[in-house]
Order: C-alpha cells, then structure tokens, then sequence
C-alpha cells in the first residue's frame, strides 16, 4: 500500500516533531536555573492559555470580547476567598472557581448574548468594567486592597511552592490541556457551528444553527478557561487585587491570538511564545530609561501584523515557502489527493467493520 | 437644595465634554461602523499639544483650540490614510477593532517615553476664576469650554445637514457602494470623517487642560464614555450625542450625589448594559 506508506510516514515525522518540541519544553528548566527566564516562560504559558480563552470566543465565533480579565480576576477572587475563609483545598476550589464563571457567564451575562458586532464588544467591557468597581465597593472582596493566599511550607496539595519550577510544568500541563480541548473543539459539530456564527450570523440560524446557544457555549467554555488560570494565576503570585481585572489586562490577553492568527487554534501559542518573552526583554532591559517600550513594541508588532498580515504570523506562515519546505523536505508530507484517498479508505474500512 | 443645583451644573458641564467626545466617535462609528478604541488616548494627545503649545509657544488654550482641532485633523488623516483605509478592505471587524486598541497602546505608552508619568497642568491667570450665580459657583474655564461646545455642536448640525460634502458623509455612512455608484470618493470622505472625529477628540482635550491634570492615561475615562454616547445617542445624531453627552454626565453626577460617589462609574456602567439590551429588544421586536 503506497498511500499508507507515505501517510504512514507523515504521520511518524510530524509525531517526532512534537515530541521534539515537547522535550525542549520539559528540558528547560533542567538546564535553565535562572528564576527569571522560568518566570517568563510561566507567564507564556498563561497568558497563552488566556488567549486561547479569548480565542475560541473571538477567533471562531467572532464574537470580540474585550472582558476576559474580569472572569480571570473572578475566579481568582473565588480561590482566594474560599482558601482564606472556609479553609477548603484550592484543587476543590479551582473547579468550584470554573463553576462561579461559568455561572457568571452563561446566567447573568446571558441577556446581553442578543448583542452583535461592536455592540458585544461594547457591552463585554462595560459588563466586566462593573464586575471590577463591584469588588473594589465591596468589603467582602477586600475592596482596593485585594486579597492574598496564606503562606506556608511547599505542598503538592495546597499547591504552593517557593520555587518557580512546578509552576513551570503544572502551567505547561495547563497549557496543553487547553490546547487539546480547542483542538477537539475545533474539530467536532461545536467548532464548526461556531465557525459558521463567525462567518454570517443569519445565514447559520437559517440552516439551523441556533446561534444564542452555541455562543452561550462559547462564551462559557472562555470563562471556565479564564477561571481555571485565574486559580493558577492566583497560586502562583499569592496575591490579587482588582488591578487584575483592568481592561488593559484584557487587552493584553487577546494580542497574543491576533499577532499569531486568530482563525487558527495555534495562533495564541504563537503569538504569545514570540510577543512575551520579547516584551518582557524588553520591561527588563529599557524600562528604568523608557518605561512603557514594552508596551510600545506591542503596539508597533501589532498594527505591522494587522496591516501587512491580517490573518496573523500563522496565517503568513500557512502561505509561505517556508512551510512547503518543511512540509515537503522535512515531515515529507503526502500531496493533498494522497491525504484524501488515505481518508477515503480509512472511511471504506471503517464501514465495512 | 444649592447642592444638588451645583451638582446640576457641574453635570451639565462635565456632560459637555462626553458630548465633545461622542460627536467624533459618532462620525466615525456612523460612517466606517468601526469602533474607534484610541478616542481616548486622542483626548491625551489634544491635552499634551495643548500643554506642548503653551509652555514652549506662549498660546494661551483657547487661542490654541483651532490650532490643536487642525494638527489632530492632520493625525487623524494620516492614521486613517496610512492604517485604516488598507485594513477596510479585509473586512475583518477584529482586525480594525485591534488596529484602534493598538493605535492606542502606542500613543498611550508613547506619551509615557515622551513626557513620563507624573501630572502636568497648565494655570493660566484665569483658570482660577469661579462666577457666583445665585446659589451655584461656576469655574469660568468650564463655562468657557460649554460654550464652546454648544458653537462646535450647530456648526457640526449645519455642515452635516447643508453643506455638499456633509451630505456626502451622510450618504456613505447609509451606503458606502450606493455613495461611490453615485460618484462620491468614499476613501476621501472615510479621510474626512475620521480626521473630523480625531479633531473634535483633540479639541475636547484642549479644552479640558484648564481644570484637569495632564497624564499618559487620562483620557480612558472619556473614551469610553463616548461610546456610552454614540449608543445612547443614536448613530449619526448630532443632537442625539449633545443631549446624552450631558445626560451621561448629569447620571454620574446625580448617582454620586444621592447614593455613592464610588459607586458612580458602575451605575455608569449598568445603565449602559441595561439601555444596550433594552436598545437592542426594541428593534427585534420591531422586525
């Protein structure tokens, strides 16, 4: 059989290729002691993890929400006060965490679903705005002066380390966890009626796509997200406070996606192994003589990519000669009616049996 | 029964400047349907050439306002002709959206390189002066600026409504293709209407330096609430955007005088969520 051979082979040389990649990432911390570099790579990773979040709201619905932050900053609330007050363990927490944003999502944000375009751009900011001067009113949350998680000696259970390297591998885990789900998401009926609500609305609710229902999915599988990292973020600093869910946070978590390629579920990885450590690079070396470069050459990437890329360095690099390389010389990846044939009688077996 | 007449004034006036700000993002949301996310930091800009002008120049604000509203027409056309009318082709409302937010993280962190972080004001020998009318005291730079915005306000009605190119803008922002069939040249009114949009942005800053202090972020506030306004307001409405600029400002006023003045911006905010999805049920229901 010459087709499954060669697919056979694609398939074993883009295996060696993740694994490749996925070793570099475990090694890291074994070669590299400097807490700082560790420190990087941690914020990639959620703020990767975020943008994925954003992603499959904004990417595949095309529903821009610019109010992430405040359902990271709810669910790091809900840790931080049911650790401190009811003594709970924060691992029961995080899903309780994910419950109180989903909550919030799907229930009290769902009158606002009817909201198109712009409008739901509008209405996410205004409505995560008012989730944030709630907690800063609020004696219960701390008010400005936010809340911390008790300090203590290293334990796997109550997920506290000095050292920044759990951190490092229990945020790479979450990382592609999260990628796995939206790589299964994209894949099944979900992320295809998702892609259809972003192509045209209308058009999706007349073959029989209910749009409120799969954007209310969307929307809280985004906040469940941003729940579970807003526990990890939490655990991580040991302390929050309501600057956590400022709308520039928010804005941090989509850039990521957009300068990677938001139509793609590898884009927020993208943009975010490339736009992270490079700003933080930057904070650190030049911030003391011009604080705000960082941010400055945030900017600058960004409009470059929208104007010059607008489907993203991953959207760039699907057109590129570079990727034909690789694809060709390296993975020796079969021409696309080889894949389909393959496809074809994989289906014919799979009928027979 | 003084304090809430002075908290009607101060509403009103405050309001003015929402409406400042709402009548440009209302041009350019009316005519591009794109969110303009960098309006704000645009009022920064206005508040730092104003100061620029006045420390280095000499010019006193006022004199400056025309200067200001015609250098950040400039801008705006530039933005515009360099950023925005190459992206309106893609189609993509994310990738405009995250043009404007990135326009104003540049300009935003640029004043941060530029001018650093600490308060600049600018004290002119009558930026000091209050008139005292009856049970209520008004700054004279306020009344000033009112004044001024109630002028910017008809001539902005009358251009709109009378003049060729007004009408024009008018006809794209109902049509844009019906508007180029009929020969207009959309880009150079898509030009127009955001330099248009960034000047009125940049006179609202020029005239909020007298009683405001001068920073990288203070323009976030307004920015905001100048979409509360076009919303309210209605798209295209001139008048729409001077009545609610100044209901908006009389809301926040209201709320911080009779519940809470901490709890002013989250009332803001709620009414905003309440109206939009009222806004929005009304015209399902009329379908």
């Amino acid at each position: 059989m010459d087709i499954k051979k060669a697919v056979g082979v694609y398939h074993r040389n883009l295996l060696i290729a993740i694994g490749a990649l996925l070793a570099v990432f475990i090694a890291i911390p074994m070669i590299v002691k400097t807490p700082y570099i560790i420190n990087i790579f941690v914020l990639v990773f959620y703020i990767s993890t975020m943008s994925m979040a954003w992603n499959i709201l904004g990417g595949m619905t095309g529903q821009n929400s610019l109010g992430l932050a405040a359902y990271m900053g709810i669910g790091a609330y809900t840790v931080c006060l049911v650790v401190t007050k009811l003594n709970w363990n924060p691992w029961a927490v995080s899903i309780l965490a994910m419950l109180v944003t989903a909550f919030i999502a799907g229930v009290i944000f769902f009158p606002c679903f009817i909201l198109q375009g712009p409008y739901f751009t509008l209405v996410s900011i205004a409505f995560a705005e008012s989730m944030r001067q709630f907690i800063i009113n609020s004696e219960f949350f701390g008010r400005a002066s936010g809340v911390g998680l008790p300090f203590g000696p290293d334990s796997f259970l109550q997920f506290r380390f000095t050292s920044k390297v759990p951190y490092y591998y229990a945020g790479l885990i979450m990382m592609i966890a999260v990628y796995a789900i939206m790589k299964k998401i994209d894949n099944t009926k979900i992320g295809y009626a998702l892609k259809t609500i972003r192509e045209d609305e209308d058009a999706a609710a007349a073959i029989g796509i209910n749009p409120t229902k799969y954007k209310v999915i969307a929307v809280v599988i985004s906040a469940m997200v941003a729940g579970f990292v807003g526990f990890f973020y939490a655990s991580y600093i040991r302390y929050i406070d309501p600057d956590l869910m400022v709308q520039a946070k928010s804005t941090e978590f989509v850039l990521p996606a957009v300068v990677g390629g938001a139509a793609f579920v590898e884009g927020p990885l993208v943009g975010g192994l490339i736009m992270i450590p490079l700003s933080e690079f930057l904070r650190a070396n030049y911030a003391r003589v011009l604080p705000g470069i960082n941010m400055i050459m945030y900017a600058i990437v960004l409009l470059v990519v929208i104007r010059f890329r607008p489907s993203g360095i991953l959207g760039w690099y699907m057109e590129s000669k570079f990727k034909k390389f690789i694809d060709e010389k390296i993975l020796k990846k079969p021409s696309l009616d080889v894949l389909e044939q393959y496809e074809l009688m994989n289906y014919g077996s799979r009928k027979e049996a | 029964m003084d304090l809430f007449l002075q908290a009607l004034i101060n509403g009103i006036l405050l309001g003015g400047f929402y409406a400042l700000m709402g009548m440009g993002q209302n041009i350019i949301f009316g005519v591009m349907k794109i969110v303009n996310f960098c309006h704000g930091e645009m009022l920064m800009v206005g508040m730092y050439l104003t100061f620029l002008l006045y420390t280095f120049v000499g010019i006193d604000p006022y004199l400056a306002l025309p200067l200001v509203a015609l250098m950040m027409f400039g801008l705006g056309a530039l933005i515009q002709h360099t950023l925005i009318t190459p992206s309106l082709k893609t189609k993509s409302f994310t990738n405009l959206l995250f043009l404007t937010v990135g326009l104003g993280l540049l300009l935003s962190n640029g004043a941060l390189v530029l001018f650093g972080s600490d308060y600049k004001s600018i004290r002119t020998s009558y930026s000091q002066t209050t008139l005292q009318l009856g049970l209520v005291s008004i700054a004279l730079p306020k009344l000033i600026s009112f004044c001024v915005l109630i002028v910017v306000t008809i001539v902005l009605f009358i251009f709109l409504k009378n003049t060729t190119t007004g009408k024009q803008i008018r006809a794209v922002s109902q049509n844009p293709v019906g508007a180029e069939v009929c020969g207009i040249n959309v880009k150079r009114i898509y030009l127009l209407t955001y330099g248009l949009g960034i000047a009125l942005a940049g006179m609202a800053g020029c005239l909020l330096t007298q009683f405001y202090s001068i920073f990288p972020t203070a323009g976030a506030g307004f920015g905001f609430r100048a979409l509360i306004v076009v919303v309210v307001g209605g798209l295209g409405s001139i008048p729409g955007a001077f009545f609610a600029g100044i209901l908006l400002g009389l809301l926040e006023q209201m709320s911080a005088l009779f519940i809470s003045p901490s709890y002013s911006d989250m009332i803001v905010f709620i009414t905003f969520i309440v109206i939009l999805v009222a806004r929005q049920l009304i015209i399902m229901r009329r379908r």
